[in-house]
């Protein structure tokens, strides 16, 4: 089985007797229906199970067959992983507790591992405590940190393996995202760009720990690692070097952000990874002007495609040059194969936060679909597909409105038009399922000055829910979407009283999963959003709902412990734009629903 | 330490006697708390003093993370509009000074390290009790017209911004000459 693996790395070229083994174990693992082995599922980001017990027609009867508190109140984002061996590994937010649980034995903890880690990171964590979970490959699991600290378990013993440092959060660098392992390498971004961090990509070696290579998101060609004679942009080589200098105001990319804090996927056939960067240092745009003008600000808001070997540049695409609303490049690339205009071709699709669904062409780059999936979304008209730029509307510019001056009712708002909920996609509907979030904002630009550790933001924001659209909920601040990622279309959606904050998931037995912020699990007909079974957790569901088998029986997993930038931003309340001036405002608050508490439920088919 | 020594400079007691003796018509005001006891503001038709002002930017670049928008509180941190009315001023400002640990794992995290939020203690707790007892409403306030310094009421684009984050816009300037 070495030869097989060893024989799609030397296929694209690539060194393979030394490096084959996690890679391997991890493929090996995730193309196995029964396990849950990576946190999207698969390399890929598809969130699909071809598990198909559960289905359509039996789900009505799903239950709870058993529920762990994790002792850790604060917001529970990620999944349990099931790679086969009869437990579930399950992680907490800070202080990212690690617990394997016996699935057989009503999750009876086999092993727990607690870090001891310097409290100090918490007041650098910009939007909750939350962790985004484990990795796995042969026999060890992978946890970022809060403290930027990355550690190798034993998953058998959780006796602690190596642990390497890959930040620094007296400088306001945090970690929130959950590692991916590729061959023999674990890698892993970083949090910070709310304070002033320069944002990285970097490797590990598995077995040791040891640093392989990193890869900035701002700055000179040699530190990002493009080559500008061969990474290319929209299918062309950049030609021009330097543009992570070039592209800011003196000296501003050193505290550029473009923190990728988000999901890592991976194509093992053209053996890349992609990721996307986060917003550009400062939220006020004016500070990112280079000559009085709007300056890229590259590569913040960049979509990368590295080869994992070196991290060395394929190819790039910023989404959004010159941020003036936080837009967080960091959603999820999902791979997905597709026939389009009459051609099959290797997809990269996008539910971005600007409230665009984006299909790239993941060999090359090309910009090949950007449309609105949110419907409010004003930010931008439309992308000019020619030079991929979005084209801005200057009512909604807080650049061009100004410094001190409140640009209002923006759409979406900071938090995005989607988050880091991951989406699902199903190869069979052709279809992304996705939570997204209906809210928009007023933002208002203020001078900021850097200092190292503390919050680096330079605007304040206001949301409120997007106006009601024809046939909307009253009220709603969230929809669950089936989004055709080719046409560019949503086919159906359901609204949600609140954002949906939860990771999607897509199976064969004609389902899709998501979770709600009140605490509902909920399972809908993948064809139609038919709303055919919930359970109500203890808490609201930021996290992601993943299934596997176990003995012959398909259980799902998720867990709920409400928090997250949600958990800030809504427990009080939005304003209503419908009330009048000093009205008191009896918007849903989320805090009139749910209340703080980590909990595992796992749920099956009654015997 | 400059940014210590910056929010400190007009604290607010200050303003409020500058005011008085500027003979300013405080009588009739909506809403305010003045003297020498920190916690001081002035609301006006949804406008505030300086100060109270600076407090609304403090508060959100270093508390809102946690204590979610406008004071309002988030699913793991309180609403501050209370607390600041339940406790004085000596249990607000020794609780941001110190730190307090709740229960394991919620934790409010000691700013005594930080010296913009210790600068700014008596301006949050100003700007806190304004959307309490002076309801101030939600989102950014401006500040009032006639309490602006001369030279920013001169420039329209200054008008709004605190004496403190004017100064900041000169210094970020100065270091990043390449801006202009």
């Amino acid at each position: 089985m070495l030869r097989e693996i060893g024989y799609a790395l030397t296929a694209t070229g690539l060194m393979a007797a030394s490096v084959a083994y996690a890679n391997q174990n991890q493929l090996e693992l995730q193309q196995n229906p029964d396990f849950w082995a990576t946190q999207l599922g698969n390399y890929q980001g598809n969130r699909f199970s071809e598990l198909d017990q559960i289905n359509r027609d039996n789900v009505g009867e799903l239950r709870s067959v058993w529920q762990f508190s994790t002792g850790v109140l604060r917001g529970h984002e990620g999944g349990p992983l099931y790679v086969g061996d009869g437990r579930l590994y399950i992680h907490t937010p800070f202080p990212n507790k690690v617990f394997a649980l016996d699935l057989e034995d009503e999750g009876r903890v086999v092993w727990s591992y607690e870090p001891d880690q310097d409290s100090r990171v918490i007041p650098v964590m910009c939007c909750d405590t939350v962790n985004r979970g484990l990795a796995y490959a042969d026999g060890r699991l992978f946890l970022g940190q809060a403290d930027n600290t990355l550690i190798a378990l034993d998953a058998e013993s959780g006796e602690l393996l190596w642990e390497a440092s890959n930040g620094d959060h007296t400088v306001g660098e945090s970690n929130t995202m959950s590692p991916l392992v590729v061959h023999d390498k674990v890698l892993i971004g970083i949090s910070g760009g709310e304070y002033g961090i320069r944002g990285h990509m970097t490797a590990y070696d598995v077995e040791t720990g040891e640093q392989v290579w990193r890869g900035y998101s701002t700055g000179p060609d040699d530190e990002v690692l493009i080559d500008p004679e061969t990474t290319t942009m929209l299918g062309e080589p950049i030609g021009e070097a330097d543009l992570g200098v070039s592209t800011w105001p003196e000296g501003e990319w050193e505290r550029g952000g473009g923190a990728p804090w988000g999901w890592i996927t991976y194509d093992p056939e053209l053996d890349l990874v992609y990721y996307g960067t986060g917003n550009p240092g400062t939220w006020n745009p004016e500070q990112r002007t280079k000559d009085g003008e709007p300056a890229d600000n590259k590569w913040a808001i960049t979509v990368f495609a590295r080869d994992p070997n070196d991290g060395s540049v394929k190819w790039v695409y910023q989404k959004v040059p010159f941020d003036e609303w936080d837009y967080d490049g960091v959603n999820e690339n999902q791979l997905i194969d597709i026939e389009y205009e009459g051609e099959q071709r290797k997809g990269l699709a996008i539910i971005d936060r600007t409230g665009f669904g984006f299909l790239l062409d993941r060999e090359t780059g090309e910009l090949l679909v950007a449309e609105k999936f949110a419907p409010e979304t004003n930010w931008a008209d439309d992308y000019d597909m020619e030079t991929g730029r979005p084209n801005v509307s200057e009512e909604y510019s807080t650049y061009r409105q100004g410094v001190d001056v409140n640009t209002t009712d923006i759409c979406p708002t900071a938090m995005g038009a989607k988050n880091m909920q991951p989406s699902a996609y199903s190869p069979r509907t052709g279809l992304i399922y996705a939570g997204i979030n209906r809210i928009c904002m007023n933002y208002e630009p203020f001078e900021t000055e850097y200092v190292a550790g503390q919050p680096y933001v330079g605007a304040t924001l206001t949301m409120m829910p997007a106006p009601t659209q024809e046939g909307d909920m009253e009220g709603r601040m969230g929809s669950f979407i089936a989004w055709d990622p080719v046409a560019g279309e949503t086919v159906w959606k359901v609204d949600e009283r609140f954002a949906v904050w939860s990771g999607a998931l897509a199976t064969a037995g004609d389902l899709a999963f998501y979770g709600t912020l009140e605490g509902h699990v909920k399972a809908v007909d993948i064809e139609t959003g038919e709303e055919l079974w919930r359970f109500k957790t203890p808490s609201g569901v930021i996290g992601n709902v993943n299934t596997f088998m176990h003995e012959g029986k398909q259980y799902l997993g998720v867990l709920s412990g409400v928090g997250g930038w949600a958990g800030i931003g809504l427990a009080a309340g939005l304003e209503n734009p419908e009330d009048g001036l000093g009205a008191v405002s009896a918007f849903s608050a989320l805090g009139d629903y749910t209340k703080l508490g980590g909990v595992l439920t796992v749920f099956a088919l009654p015997d | 330490m400059t940014v210590f020594a910056r929010a400190c400079r007009c604290t607010l007691p200050v303003c409020v006697v500058s005011l008085l003796m500027l003979g300013l018509p405080l009588a009739g005001l909506a809403d305010r708390i003045t003297g020498e006891a920190p916690g001081a503001f002035i609301v006006e038709d949804g406008k505030v003093d300086p100060n109270t002002y600076q407090g609304y930017i403090a508060y959100t670049r270093s508390c809102m993370a946690c204590h979610g928008p406008d004071g309002l509180g988030s699913s793991f941190a309180p609403n501050l509009i209370r607390v600041v009315e339940r406790r004085g001023w000596e249990n607000f400002a020794g609780t941001i000074a110190s730190g307090r640990e709740v229960q394991p794992g919620q934790v409010m995290p000691s700013f005594a390290d930080d010296p913009y939020v210790m600068g700014n203690i008596p301006n949050i707790f100003s700007y806190l009790r304004a959307r309490g007892e002076g309801d101030l409403g939600r989102g950014r306030p401006k500040i009032i017209e006639s309490m602006q310094e001369p030279d920013e009421a001169d420039n329209e684009e200054a008008a709004d911004v605190g004496d403190d984050a004017t100064e900041e816009a000169d210094a970020a300037e100065a270091e990043t000459p390449s801006t202009e």
